[in-house]
């Protein structure tokens, strides 16, 4: 039996060879699933594909010599992608990787814990893993074997979520800005925020806020015409660009991000406003460059004023943090990666043959001992004889199942994976 | 009898009292389950302690050094409950801290339960006691509130975060709370400082004992605290500053006076 990935990932692959690879929508996966399985070295596949990966998971059961199977493997699935996609094997050869029995299973482990991530530790990666494995279920592409890697995988990536901080803290600038804002106001459908210019990540920071529930927004721009387009973009109200400081009294939120070449908040202005607020507090988010509201206003009380430097410094912690937390996952996925092994050594014929023996064996004795105590007076010569008899019985009934667990076979995994339940043998283990 | 009750409740909340500081250390909230079971049974048989108390002595137990420690870290933890309860804030770990410590100190004085003077065994003097500690309860649980939203802010403004803040709730229900603790703590506190006070005058007459020197010193400061809520300035730091300050007057003149002078106030 041997495991094998293929695959390759934004690391290895530039976006040109990803996009040639990648099995665009859920039926390209399917119709693939369904091809490969039908090759005769492969016995089960799963194909993992996002936008930043390609991994085709197989499980082949040839039971020719190890050496050469691999190789015939890894060669069959290079030679189906190319098939698949149409695109000659030399193009895209040199951008993958092949990873086998105990690398690939800790590498899917990984993929799935989102530790192979380009952020590491973001979430969606295992949402698509499931998907897949889901896709891969409903052909009928998995058994045995993968699907109780996938299981494991997924639940890795559990316990990696849950023991780490791996995923808890935001790692883009604009996520980084509303979980700043959070730690400082309680409920955001009650703030309002105000949009001073506009700019491709001022409005991706207020799609969040407006994402986590706030509802007043006021939009104002030196060109009012601007202004209205945004306030009806996102259901806001637009302000002349005079009211700025008015406006700046009201609102609890500010997104600052215009092409001014100076400063359009100033200490002096943000003073008078804080005064005529009360010191009610004001989270100010400058990502404009240079910069549109001056730095000294966060020695204000209450004030507290963010720049684009600022928020990348959050995020670049966060991600210090999280790789960090990543070696932490690492001893996860070692754990996990020897149950799974423990889990598919049980599978071999050999010590499962014994097993069983074992058991019938034991059971012999004990049933022996009891008839012993019940008939006390039987003489050595007969309890001889029923010695033999349980003996020469237990011989019978074993052999059957004793030579079909030793012949090589398609589906031995899945025979021998039987056999432990239906003689017990787990249970006893446990 | 009944003292077992009080080494239970003990027992367990020092149990949470130690998965509430591996909390901390941890920066992970993922204890707090463990902590609430915990100091919920433990309050439980807390409270079952205290009214065995009551039954037995026939006036609130809150006259003994041990049993105003006890009571006070009842309080204490009532307050959290009821915070954890009504604004689903998770800070039952810090107020089990506190409870604690205060339970840990009350188990060092003598157990025994004393007998007061006639004059002293009245119901208003039980009245001036209970609501007094209980005042005191809330302000102890706002000094957490102010330590907490000033640590916050702190990161905040300069930027700087050590992922403890990340257990924190956020700076606006901090402070919210914060309030709450003192507009419910400052008339409990006075109404019982203004009864202790006739009482006293009805019993020795006209003259001032250090306690209440000093317990007016503390309700002064709790006055300007209230006044800062009440007029809506909404620099809060000042606030919490003075808070944490009131905090300290209010401890010492719990454990300090009693102890230190010979007073009317002295315990049992």
């Amino acid at each position: 039996m041997s495991l094998t990935v293929v695959g390759l990932n934004h690391k290895t692959a530039p976006i040109e060879i990803r996009e040639k690879l990648a099995f665009g929508s859920k039926e390209t996966i399917k119709e693939a699933l369904r091809q490969l399985i039908q090759k005769e070295d492969i016995a089960e596949a799963v194909i993992l594909s996002t936008c930043n990966r390609v991994e085709i998971y197989v499980y082949s059961n040839v039971s020719s010599d190890k050496e050469n199977r691999e190789s015939k493997v890894e060669e069959l699935i290079k030679e189906f992608i190319s098939k698949f996609h149409k695109i000659e094997k030399d193009i895209f050869e040199k951008y993958l990787y092949v990873h086998k029995d105990r690398q690939a299973v800790e590498h899917l482990l990984k993929v799935t814990s989102s530790l192979d991530s380009m952020i590491v530790g973001e979430p969606q990666i295992t949402g698509q893993v499931k998907e897949s494995y889901e896709i891969a279920l409903s052909e009928r592409a998995t058994s045995l074997i993968l699907n109780h890697l996938m299981k494991r995988a997924l639940f890795t990536a559990k316990r990696v979520r849950n023991e780490t901080r791996i995923s808890e803290n935001p790692v883009s600038v604009s996520y980084a800005a509303v979980g700043l804002i959070k730690k400082v106001f309680d409920d955001l459908s009650k703030k309002s925020i105000l949009l001073v210019g506009a700019g491709e990540m001022a409005e991706l920071a207020l799609k969040h806020l407006i994402g986590n529930g706030v509802k007043s927004i006021y939009i104002t721009n030196r060109t009012f015409e601007r202004a209205k387009e945004l306030a009806k973009e996102f259901n806001g109200t637009a302000i002349p660009f005079e009211n700025l400081k008015e406006n700046l009294i009201k609102a609890d939120i500010v997104l600052c991000s215009t092409a001014a070449p100076n400063y359009v908040i100033t200490e002096k202005m943000l003073k008078e406003v804080m005064y005529l607020r009360k010191y009610k507090p004001i989270f100010l988010i400058d990502i404009s460059v240079p910069r549109n509201i001056d730095p000294s206003c966060n020695n204000l009380d209450n004030v507290y004023l963010y720049n684009i430097d600022d928020l990348q410094a959050v995020v670049d912690s966060n991600i210090f943090e999280r790789k960090k937390e990543a070696q932490k996952a690492m001893i996860i996925i070692k754990e996990e990666t020897e149950k799974f092994f423990h889990w598919l050594n049980s599978l071999e014929s050999v010590p499962v043959i014994v097993s069983i023996r074992n058991k019938a064996e034991q059971i012999r004795q004990q049933e022996l001992e009891k008839f012993k105590s019940k008939f006390r007076d039987l003489s050595p010569e007969v309890l001889n004889s029923i010695d033999y008899l349980t003996q020469s019985i237990i011989n019978k009934i074993m052999h059957y199942p004793t030579v079909a667990l030793k012949n090589n076979c398609d589906s031995k995994e899945i025979l021998i994976y039987s056999a432990r339940r239906l003689f017990g043998l787990d249970n006893e283990e446990e | 009898m009944g003292t077992i009750f009080f080494e239970l409740a003990l027992t367990l909340y020092f149990a949470g009292f130690i998965l509430s500081i591996v909390g901390i250390i941890r920066k992970k909230n993922d204890l707090d389950k463990a902590v609430f079971f915990l100091s919920l049974i433990g309050f439980l048989l807390h409270t079952i302690y205290l009214i065995i108390r009551y039954i037995k002595s026939g006036r609130a137990p809150v006259f003994s050094m041990h049993e105003a420690n006890s009571y006070f870290a009842w309080s204490i933890l009532l307050v959290s409950f009821l915070i954890n309860f009504f604004y689903k804030v998770k800070v039952l770990n810090f107020g089990i801290i506190l409870s604690f410590l205060i339970m840990f100190i009350g188990a060092f004085f003598p157990r025994g339960i004393p007998s007061l003077k006639g004059e002293i065994k009245s119901f208003w003097i039980d009245i001036h006691a209970v609501m007094a500690i209980f005042g005191i309860a809330l302000f102890s649980v706002a000094f957490v509130f102010s330590s907490l939203y000033l640590i916050q802010e702190k990161a905040i403004k300069s930027k700087k975060f050590r992922g403890f803040e990340n257990i924190l709730p956020n700076l606006e229900i901090l402070d919210k709370i914060n309030y709450r603790l003192i507009f419910w703590g400052f008339p409990l506190y006075t109404v019982a400082l203004v009864v202790g006070f006739i009482k006293y005058v009805s019993l020795v007459g006209f003259m001032f004992d250090p306690k209440e020197i000093w317990s007016f010193l503390t309700w002064s400061v709790y006055l300007s605290i209230y006044y800062l809520r009440v007029k809506e300035d909404w620099r809060k730091k000042k606030a919490a500053y003075l808070t944490i300050l009131a905090f300290l007057l209010v401890i010492f003149g719990f454990f300090g006076i009693n102890l230190l002078t010979e007073s009317f106030h002295k315990p049992l």
